[in-house]
């Protein structure tokens, strides 16, 4: 478990993690966000006025900070949720502004390594992780799927999930993940996908990091309330027609997405954070400025 | 002047009869117009309306070779149903590619022109001598599939639905309604109708009082149900308790079609095609009709062709937005210089803070160097 290995030292101190949640309104990002913390951290969409509802807000970035305790270790995380995203009739002006909050957190670590004299309290704002809610259509990705994550893959860990999956029969999402895919691939697109090497690392991650690589994208079903099921408390939906638990691994991919990224995977998702997208980031934008002090 | 009843009845009775044959014989036409974003189960729905493969469900093999063009596309599917000898010519239309990009505005263009078109090239044809054959492809309902996110309508639904509401019989439906729950499925619904009378959206509305109590009873629950929540399907599954039902199989449950407490389904149904098809005809064809062309007569002389305005709104549409985005560019621009200089300042003094922190710690090893050499020599003395 080469991944553990700076655990121990960390553990009383507690690990600190940022995750940021795009998708469009609708898709259960809110609730993921709730559930994911056990806690009401998003507060719940007032209802709008109806006579305003044609008029079209803008995105917004909203960070949220939780104090978690995952089996006796602390984890301080920040969830930045983006409401807006995809909401207006034109939505191009989304991409920049999820691209600009990245790279701002970006510069702030810059010119706070340029200083002589740092600050050892300063706070690490990078996120660590994005999870781009996909719309279940049933078909493939849409344009402005492939669009967000093409453009933001450069700059931070694109995980691919699949919001409100109670849509889908099990045959019918089996067949979207394996054409979303397909498109992800045809569309050269650099995911995050649970990375291992065959040669280097022992058994047990490869079969760990495979296993999650065949689950992308995580089918994601929230719910923040619980109902009774066979005398047992469950978070979970309840239809006229059967009850959804949200911590059933045959029902959804909840709990598996959950522990990779705050157990298993969340090293690994800093450390590349930190050693190749924050360095290609650094490198990008000292050779331009290098360049215009040329010019 | 009175009615007067004839005696023992010459047959003026069987005038219904009669019509109905001459209907029967003729067979009907009916255009039905499914509107929304793709994955909304708008094939599936047709299908499991009138319970054949009207439309094949999308391939998926070309969907790499597709052009790089975001338009909205107008699909026309014709069919020929019958049942006991009566025949209907239904045509589907179609509009893949609505709302499916990222950018949408004027999306909705294609299809109010397409619908527009209909009224205008039936009117033209009245006006030609021979008025035998009319090819009458008026939309005579339009159902507008909105997205299950169980908050509300989104503007560009609002956008689209207004200006559908006043042209055609526009008949607003919850896509996949088996993403939610009984109870976030009323309260969407209730959301959904504050918004359509908030933003004035005409929606199908029908007379609901009718001779016999069953029919008005039956009325009323229906247009108590709008907007409707549907499930579509054309598999056949078996559920917990033996039945065989058209419905999704979940690995929780089986959603049934025609169960009434799983979707509004049969209500629909009912709506479409048992009760109200010739209503959604003849308001077709008697109101809306009639609006298109008293607007057109008003400013049109009879044979006159129309005149296409279309285009000019949209080139001094895209002026406008070539011009807000140079705006935009600019302002942008200007932001970041700004923030550029307020960061070289705030560098600077944080800088010039840590010399100057150095420099007054200097200053004391200094002043401590020289306390001590002082203090040596005064020793040495």
């Amino acid at each position: 478990m080469a991944h553990r290995i700076g655990r121990r030292k960390n553990v009383k101190k507690g690990f600190q993690f940022t995750l940021m949640v795009v998708g469009a309104s609708g898709l259960g990002r809110t609730t993921f966000i709730n559930t994911l913390c056990d806690a009401d951290v998003v507060p719940k969409r007032e209802s709008d006025e109806p006579d305003m509802a044609h008029v079209e807000e803008g995105i917004k970035i909203k960070p949220y900070t939780v104090e978690l305790d995952e089996d006796g270790v602390k984890i301080s995380l920040t969830v930045v949720d983006t409401p807006g995203f995809g909401d207006m009739i034109d939505n191009e002006y989304c991409f920049q502004e999820i691209l600009g909050y990245l790279e701002r957190q970006y510069d702030d670590i810059l010119s706070e390594e340029s200083r002589i004299k740092r600050n050892p309290r300063f706070r690490d704002n990078r996120v660590h992780a994005l999870l781009y809610f996909i719309t279940p259509t049933g078909h493939s990705l849409r344009e402005i799927d492939i669009e967000l994550m093409k453009r933001l893959s450069p700059r931070i860990n694109v995980i691919p999930v699949i919001g409100k999956a109670d849509t889908f029969t099990p045959f019918e999402l089996a067949e979207f993940k394996k054409r979303v895919m397909e498109d992800i691939e045809h569309h050269n697109i650099p995911i995050y996908n649970f990375p291992f090497d065959p040669e280097e690392d022992d058994e047990e991650t490869v079969e760990e990091n495979s296993e999650l690589r065949s689950l992308l994208p995580f089918a994601m079903i929230g719910c923040e309330e619980e109902i009774m099921v066979n005398g047992r408390k469950v978070r979970g939906r309840q239809y006229p027609w059967g009850i959804v638990e949200v911590d059933n691994t045959q029902h959804c991919d909840f709990a598996k997405l959950r522990f990779a990224l705050l157990s298993s995977h969340l090293q690994d998702l800093k450390e590349i954070t930190h050693d190749y997208l924050y360095e290609n980031y650094r490198t990008e934008k000292l050779s331009r400025s290098a360049e215009n002090l040329s010019d | 002047m009175a009615p007067a009843q004839t005696g023992a009845g010459i047959g003026i009775a069987n005038l219904p009869n009669q019509r109905h044959k001459i209907v029967a014989k003729r067979g009907g036409n009916f255009t039905l117009m499914v509107c929304g974003e793709s994955g909304l189960g708008k094939t599936t729905f047709i299908n499991t309306l009138f319970t054949t493969t009207i439309k094949t469900p999308k391939s998926y093999k070309r969907r790499f070779n597709k052009s790089a063009e975001k338009t909205v596309e107008i699909e026309i599917i014709r069919a020929e149903l019958e049942e006991k000898q009566f025949n209907i010519k239904l045509s589907v239309v179609d509009t893949p590619g609505f709302g499916d990009y990222t950018n949408n505005r004027d999306s909705w263009l294609p299809i109010i022109d397409f619908i527009d078109d209909q009224h205008e090239s039936y009117m033209r044809q009245e006006h030609q001598p021979r008025r035998q054959d009319l090819s009458d492809m008026r939309v005579h309902c339009c159902l507008y599939f909105i997205r299950p996110t169980g908050h509300t309508l989104k503007p560009l639904d609002i956008e689209v639905m207004k200006r559908l509401g006043t042209r055609v019989n526009l008949i607003p439906v919850i896509a996949k309604a088996d993403t939610m729950t009984p109870t976030d499925l009323h309260k969407f619904k209730k959301r959904i109708l504050e918004v359509i009378a908030a933003q004035n959206i005409q929606c199908y509305t029908f007379p609901l009082e009718s001779d016999d109590e069953a029919s008005t009873k039956r009325n009323m629950s229906i247009m108590a149900a709008m907007p409707f929540s549907i499930i579509g399907s054309t598999d056949d599954v078996m559920t917990n308790d033996g039945r065989t039902v058209k419905g999704r199989q979940y690995s929780w449950g089986v959603a049934e079609v025609e169960n009434e407490d799983h979707c509004d389904f049969k209500k629909l149904r009912q709506l479409l095609i048992r009760t109200h098809m010739l209503d959604l005809i003849s308001s077709t064809e008697e109101t809306h009709y009639e609006v298109y062309r008293h607007a057109q007569m008003e400013t049109r002389k009879i044979g006159e062709p129309k005149v296409k305005t279309v285009t000019n709104p949209k080139w001094k549409e895209e002026e406008e937005s070539l011009r807000k985005r140079f705006t935009e560019q600019v302002r942008l621009e200007e932001n970041r210089f700004r923030s550029w200089e307020q960061q070289l300042i705030a560098e600077r003094d944080r800088l010039n803070k840590d010399l100057e922190a150095e420099h007054s710690h200097i200053k004391a090893l200094e002043a401590e160097l020289e306390a001590m050499t002082a203090g040596l020599s005064s020793k040495r003395k």
